[in-house]
């Protein structure tokens, strides 16, 4: 069992602090996503498990053993890095063998996982290769072959996509999810690429200025984030956001002096006057006639397009809603001209309320 | 575990213990020996205080000036040649199509040569009675009498010149091409097309771009400026009457032909300031020019 | 049409001047090189000659008496030789060790004053070798180090760490910090992690660094001058010079002496030659 723990970890350079306590408990056999924008300290939480940062304070345990002052080679993990770190004088199989050698296993036993590694990730071909012979995507499947030769308790990735193109990074993704069906280890993933996240993790961990924002699955951070930091981060395009105050008839009243009623889900939790925030997602806000209508509680709203971004099967309409630019949904669509007005209706069981001042979202439960 | 000394500090503590003991201790000797009438024939003088008698013996004499002086002007002109010949012969070499790395390994065969080599070298060439320049000169009757290229004081310090210059040349024109082939095209090519002519676009794109080159260059010149010695010493020896006497020709014959080390020491101390303060100021000049160029980190 | 042609005429003369002026260059840096060379393989009675003899006649007498018997008027080359190869191979492989270990500190840790350390140890590199050699010579011969091979590698090594940490810094840098780190994870100690990843990736720069050591202790004279006094330590820089102590000047053997001299320079630059560019631009524009 090897399931990773931190408690309460701490990271300070000098007088600047990068981690502000964090706790954290990852199953066996979990794939778990660090994700956050540039500086949110998910990196330094990362190379904190790898031993390659000094803890400040706190506690790191991997299966059940604190490892706080264990060098990386005693840790039992392996890492996948930015930049993939190949040795260069090394060519394909010496990069894969490294640990294994290093740990003076008997030679037989080295070519026998190497081989393993390489039928696993494709690189029979590339066996004698040195690194600077491959392409970005060889590379970094030799680094990820050099990090499961060793059965490692622990696999620490730190940004793996980020230096591939658009194309061969969603390919990559998909090799990195089958990669964990067939060995089943348990995955650290850092990224600051929310696609990335959603796609790859059982639980993503959103992460900013060094404190973890939300804790959960994909689903729940897309579909009940915890303050309108994270109903923006996650999900593409990022959620509507529009001001407004409650007034006494249940409704929110917008800058412009439009109202809308306060979705269900949160009438228990406002008060009258309360400055709020109404979020919702362009996907529930559709022209009448060209979405995907839930019954249940919903506004109309009359609104005048400035652009359209056709995308296919739909196209992505942009409108101003009280001095906001908003993104709404056209299913099935037809040729949309700038400035014309049309009706949307913007579904509000799936709406959120957040309070303007704390940005927390604001629930009836 | 927290007073151990850090680890960095361990490292560099081998290259700090070897500087101290072979340079900083016998500076600071000589530094101490600089304020003495030290003589070393007379080992007893070395314990007699003298102040600054030597500094003042030293300011006050018209061949130390003349020295110091001679000294700064043979830098400064071979430093300026050496750069200006150096971009021209990089600027020749990149031009070309083909057989540029021969021509660059015959740039570098100066930097091979021992300057008391090249003093040698030279020595011999521009010897007046067997010399190949004179020789050449006469064969072609360019020149009736053989020309004193070692011995009449202008003549004699043109020859050093030469000889310097032909030695340190090559670490410009090496490193200001290595410059020109990390340069980037596209600068270039759009200058081009906005209409520069050649002088223009080298001298608002090549040259700043070489900039951080030539003070590199500059700046490893600097730190060994004073091996000029080797090849005044074997040249001219100083002569003739004094004529190509440098700072450190100077010195050696106060310490070890006359043995007056604590005066010696005392210009020696001079000449040190001298090569700090040129490194230094190229020190400065490469980082300037490198934070200019975003290089840094 | 016609300023076409202008054009063109204009080019075709740049691009003969542009030849003249390289023939010219490998020409001055050539000849007097190729004189010395030229110079060891002639009578001597044909290098005095007046009018000078233009077509060269050739002998291997220089050589033959440089390594017959005592030597071409009794200078000892072999042991200057030996002398010259037992300090610069010493004090190279010396100054690298302490060299890199030095340039690893300034590439791979941080630490306050860095920059100021970096500059300092450079500066200590620009004492002219002439005024070191007044107080050295006091304290080795103190010390009783003064004339023994022992005495010119520990001055030596001095002379070159500054520099080689100059360069070693540079290579070490362009080496990526997770090389390093990825061999720790893959179970390497910080040792192992040098020795078996980042020492062989920087192998050819530190090779560099190592020639520059080389021939800086190969070619040096103003310490050795005064640092030795006997056959059993003068190298061949000081040498040379036992060709001058005379009235006359042994011309033709100082040329076959400068030519064994310059041989290993030579042999042993064009080999990295590649690599002692790079080195030298890394160290400095990547600071």
């Amino acid at each position: 069992m090897t399931e990773v723990t931190l408690n309460n970890v701490v990271k300070r350079y000098g007088a600047q602090q990068a981690v502000h306590g964090i706790s954290l408990d990852i199953a066996d056999g979990e794939f778990v996503v660090l994700v956050g924008p540039s500086g949110c300290g998910k990196s330094t939480t990362l190379r904190m498990i790898a031993g390659l940062e000094d803890i400040t304070d706190g506690e790191v345990a991997i299966g059940g053993r604190v490892v706080n002052d264990l060098p990386p080679r005693e840790r039992n993990i392996s890492m996948v890095f930015q930049n993939y770190a190949l040795y260069p004088h090394m060519d394909v199989r010496e990069n894969l063998g490294f640990s294994l050698k290093i740990a003076k296993r008997p030679q037989a036993e080295i070519d026998q996982a190497v081989r393993e590694a390489a039928v696993i990730l494709g690189l029979e071909d590339l066996m004698d290769r040195k690194p600077a012979a491959l392409s970005g995507g060889q590379r970094q499947r030799v680094a990820m072959g050099r990090a499961i030769v060793r059965h490692p308790d622990v696999f620490l990735f730190d940004e793996p996509l980020s230096n591939l193109d658009a194309k061969l990074r969603t390919q990559m993704r998909v090799e990195i999810k089958k990669l964990h069906q067939k060995v089943g280890n348990t995955i650290i993933y850092v990224t600051h690429d929310q696609v990335e996240a959603m796609t790859l993790a059982d639980r993503i961990v959103l992460m900013r200025d060094g404190h973890i924002v939300q804790v959960g699955t994909p689903l729940e951070l897309f579909n009940a984030p915890v303050n309108t930091f994270v109903a923006t981060f996650i999900g593409s395009p990022p959620m509507n956001l529009v001001d407004g105050e409650v007034t006494n008839a249940g409704m929110i009243r917008l800058t412009d002096g439009q109202e809308i009623p306060v979705p269900s889900a949160a009438r228990a939790g406002v008060s009258v006057g309360q400055k709020v925030q109404l979020g919702f997602r362009a996907d529930n806000l559709s022209p009448v006639g060209h979405g995907v209508f839930e019954d249940g509680e919903a506004a109309e709203l009359d609104l005048a397009v400035s652009l359209s971004e056709p995308l296919g099967t739909e196209t992505l309409l942009f409108a101003e809603l009280a001095g906001i630019e908003v993104q709404g949904k056209m299913l099935n669509p037809r040729p949309v001209s700038p400035g014309e007005r049309m009706t949307f209706r913007l579904t509000l069981g799936k709406a959120h309320v957040f309070d303007a001042d704390s940005t927390n979202a604001i629930r009836s439960n | 575990m927290r007073r151990r000394l850090p680890e960095w500090f361990l490292l560099l503590l081998p290259a700090i213990i070897i500087i101290a003991a072979v340079v900083l201790i016998p500076l600071i000797f000589s530094l101490y020996s600089s304020f003495t009438p030290y003589k070393l024939t007379r080992p007893s003088t070395l314990w007699k205080w003298i102040g600054f008698r030597n500094y003042e013996r030293i300011l006050e004499d018209w061949k130390f000036w003349a020295a110091f002086g001679r000294t700064v002007l043979v830098l400064t002109i071979a430093l300026n040649l050496e750069m200006l010949l150096g971009l021209g012969i990089a600027l020749l070499v990149n031009k070309v199509t083909w057989g540029q790395r021969t021509l660059r390994t015959i740039l570098m065969f100066p930097m091979m040569f021992s300057p008391i080599l090249v003093g040698f070298q030279f020595k011999f060439i521009f010897n007046d009675n067997v010399g190949l320049v004179n020789n050449v000169l006469q064969s072609t009757g360019l020149s009736d009498a053989a020309l004193p290229w070692l011995v009449d004081g202008k003549l004699a310090l043109f020859s050093i010149l030469f000889a310097e210059i032909w030695m340190s040349t090559s670490v410009f024109a090496i490193l200001i091409l290595a410059g020109l082939f990390a340069m980037p095209r596209d600068p270039l090519e759009a200058a081009k097309v906005d209409g520069c002519t050649p002088w223009q676009s080298f001298r608002h794109i090549t040259l700043p771009f070489l900039m951080p080159f030539i003070f590199i260059a500059m700046t490893i010149r600097s730190l060994d400026v004073a091996r000029a010695y080797d090849i005044v010493q074997i040249m001219t020896g100083g002569g003739p009457a004094r004529r190509t006497e440098l700072i450190w020709t100077l010195m050696a014959r106060t310490g070890y032909v006359d043995a007056k080390m604590g005066l010696a020491n005392a210009m020696g101390y001079v000449s040190i300031l001298l090569s700090i303060a040129f490194t230094v100021y190229f020190f400065k000049k490469l980082s300037a020019a490198r934070a200019q160029l975003g290089m840094t980190g | 049409m016609d300023r076409n042609k202008t054009h063109r005429n204009r080019r075709r003369l740049l691009k003969v001047l542009h030849f003249l002026g390289l023939f010219l260059v490998m020409a001055v840096i050539c000849i007097p090189g190729l004189w010395i060379v030229l110079n060891s393989f002639r009578p001597t009675v044909e290098i005095m000659a007046k009018p000078p003899v233009w077509n060269p006649s050739f002998t291997l007498d220089h050589y033959r008496a440089m390594f017959g018997g005592a030597g071409e008027g009794g200078v000892p080359v072999f042991s200057y030789l030996w002398n010259s190869i037992v300090v610069s191979v010493v004090s190279t492989f010396v100054a690298i060790l302490i060299g890199m270990s030095g340039g690893y500190a300034f590439a791979r840790y941080r630490f306050k004053g860095k920059s100021g350390y970096f500059v300092g140890l450079m500066l200590f590199r620009a004492v002219p070798g002439v005024a070191l050699s007044l107080p050295l010579f006091i304290v080795f011969a103190r010390l009783g180090i003064i004339d023994t091979h022992f005495g010119l590698i520990l001055a030596y090594v001095a002379m070159n760490v500054p520099f080689t940490i100059w360069l070693t810094d540079g290579f070490f840098r362009q080496i990526p910090k997770e090389l390093h780190e990825a061999a720790e994870i893959d179970g390497c100690t910080r040792w192992q992690a040098f020795w078996r990843v980042e020492f062989p990736v920087a192998r050819s720069g530190i090779a560099s660094a190592a020639i520059f050591a080389f021939l800086t202790s190969w070619n040096e004279f103003a310490l050795a001058s005064q640092l030795t006094r006997s056959v059993g330590s003068k190298t061949m820089p000081v040498g040379l010079l036992d060709f001058t102590a005379e009235f006359t000047i042994n011309w033709g053997g100082m040329c076959a002496l400068a030519v064994l001299m310059i041989l290993p320079a030579l042999i042993l630059t064009f080999i990295v030659q590649k690599h002692l560019i790079a080195g030298l631009t890394f160290g400095g524009v990547k600071g």
